[in-house]
């Protein structure tokens, strides 16, 4: 008797699949599974990279066809990678922000879909360590393209916030 | 059918990859740290988005992105010569980002509106973080035009110099009447470049940096503003019929400096074409 995959295995087996740069939410989190398909063995994800340029995008298709593989049943992987809809900070879960602020990255403010007009006005960030409004920013470019670097006049720590987009 | 595709998105990634190589050379040399990671991440950003336009290629040419991106020879890149120009100064540099970015915006606007799918998604992604590249273009200008005069004297020089060879991006693409007639592209290049001169005219006249710009659309002279401290114009072109510069990129006629940037760029690469990293 052969175990049936479905697609509720394989969302679980990628709730553990991390951003490597980001190891403390996962891609389901972050919102950059768009679909999960599983018919007859072969299962099919489309994925959403945040930003196009985010070096970390082959080691997440790996990482990806890897826990994909590992569900018992899934004989067949295909990885899709797709701009349709594009990536928006507002796909992150409520859940993977609380993640993103304990990680000590402020995640991006504001709700509902991000209009291109308002992305990278500055934005208010909330410091992740102290919980202060009271910050600014530094510069809009940080170690990664989805980060933005940022000041604490409170507790004087700086800190990350994950970008707008 | 297929050919007047590859042409565009090759083109297209060959600007994208090339300027980014450009800004990379800025890692570790730029004015100050905020600066380093500023021209670091941009170049992170548009490298990226050549090896998404050449994903789009590698499908219809069964060619390896890597292949694409460095296993071409110099005279098989598409890209405009201005891109591959040295950063020469800080005021170069910022004038040709502005301006780049801008005409990118433009384009990608248009190719929103493209009927292949793949393309029209990617443009719509590449626009959304470009607006971060505009922003940091802006605020440069603004803090070099709103300087002291010799800043705004390079500005001026720079501004001319590049708006000039900002034609080389509007050149059409291989085979674009063939892209018109299938959808891949809904604005001719010349139309876009059209467009592009009015609006960085107005930009630069934004910025107190009052333009005219000759019947050609692409030589700049600018003017003395109200103030009078405005007097940077290299009269030396004036009055001559001057095409404009940096012309012959999109049918992969190309300066020597890219060819001193090729050899860097490929040396890897061309060592071993078939490692696996």
């Amino acid at each position: 008797m052969v175990n049936e995959a479905t697609a509720d295995d394989v969302w679980v087996a990628l709730e553990t699949v991390v951003d490597p740069e980001i190891p403390a939410v996962s891609v389901v989190e972050m919102g950059m599974i768009r679909s999960v398909e599983v018919g007859a063995g072969r299962a099919s994800v489309v994925v959403l990279p945040t930003f196009t340029g985010c070096p970390a995008i082959g080691v997440i298709e790996q990482d990806v066809r890897g826990a994909v593989s590992s569900v018992p049943g899934v004989v067949e992987v295909e990885i899709r990678m797709s701009f349709d809809p594009p990536w928006t900070t507002d796909r992150i879960t409520l859940e993977g922000r609380r993640k993103l602020k304990d990680f000590g990255l402020a995640p991006p403010t504001g709700e509902g879909p991000v209009l291109i007009t308002e992305i990278g006005l500055p934005s208010e960030a909330i410091c992740p360590f102290c919980g202060s409004r009271d910050t600014t920013n530094q510069s809009l470019f940080g170690p990664t393209p989805c980060r933005a670097i940022y000041h604490c006049s409170s507790c004087k720590n700086p800190f990350e916030q994950f970008k707008a987009v | 059918m297929t050919e007047s595709l590859v042409a565009i998105v090759t083109a297209l990634g060959d600007d994208e990859l090339i300027l980014g190589h450009r800004h990379a050379e800025w890692t570790g040399f730029a004015p100050h740290i905020e600066e380093d990671v500023a021209f670091s991440s941009i170049a992170q950003d548009e490298i990226g988005h050549a090896a998404a336009y050449y994903s789009i290629a590698s499908s219809l040419t069964g060619l390896t992105r890597d292949a694409l991106a460095l296993g071409r020879s110099v005279d098989e890149y598409r890209h405009a010569v201005l891109c591959e120009r040295p950063n020469s100064d800080w005021a170069y540099t910022i004038t040709r980002q502005w301006l780049y970015d801008r005409a990118d915006c433009l384009r990608l606007t248009a190719l929103e509106e493209s009927a292949h799918d793949d393309l029209r998604h990617l443009a719509t992604k590449i626009r959304r973080e470009e607006r971060y590249h505009l922003i940091h273009a802006d605020m440069w200008m603004e803090r070099i035009a709103h300087g002291p005069i010799e800043g705004r004297t390079k500005l001026t020089q720079a501004a001319t110099t590049v708006l000039s060879a900002t034609a080389g991006l509007f050149e059409p693409f291989e085979r674009e009447a063939d892209a018109i007639g299938e959808g891949w592209l809904t604005v001719p290049s010349e139309e876009l470049g059209r467009r592009f001169v009015g609006e960085a005219v107005d930009a630069l006249d934004g910025l107190g940096l009052p333009a005219e710009v000759t019947p050609d659309g692409w030589r700049a002279e600018f003017v003395a503003s109200s103030s009078g401290d405005l007097i940077a114009t290299d009269r030396s072109g004036s009055g001559e019929a001057s095409a404009p510069a940096g012309l012959g990129g999109r049918s992969g006629r190309h300066s020597p400096d890219f060819s001193a940037l090729w050899a860097d760029m490929t040396r890897t690469y061309r060592a071993d074409p078939e490692a696996t990293w």
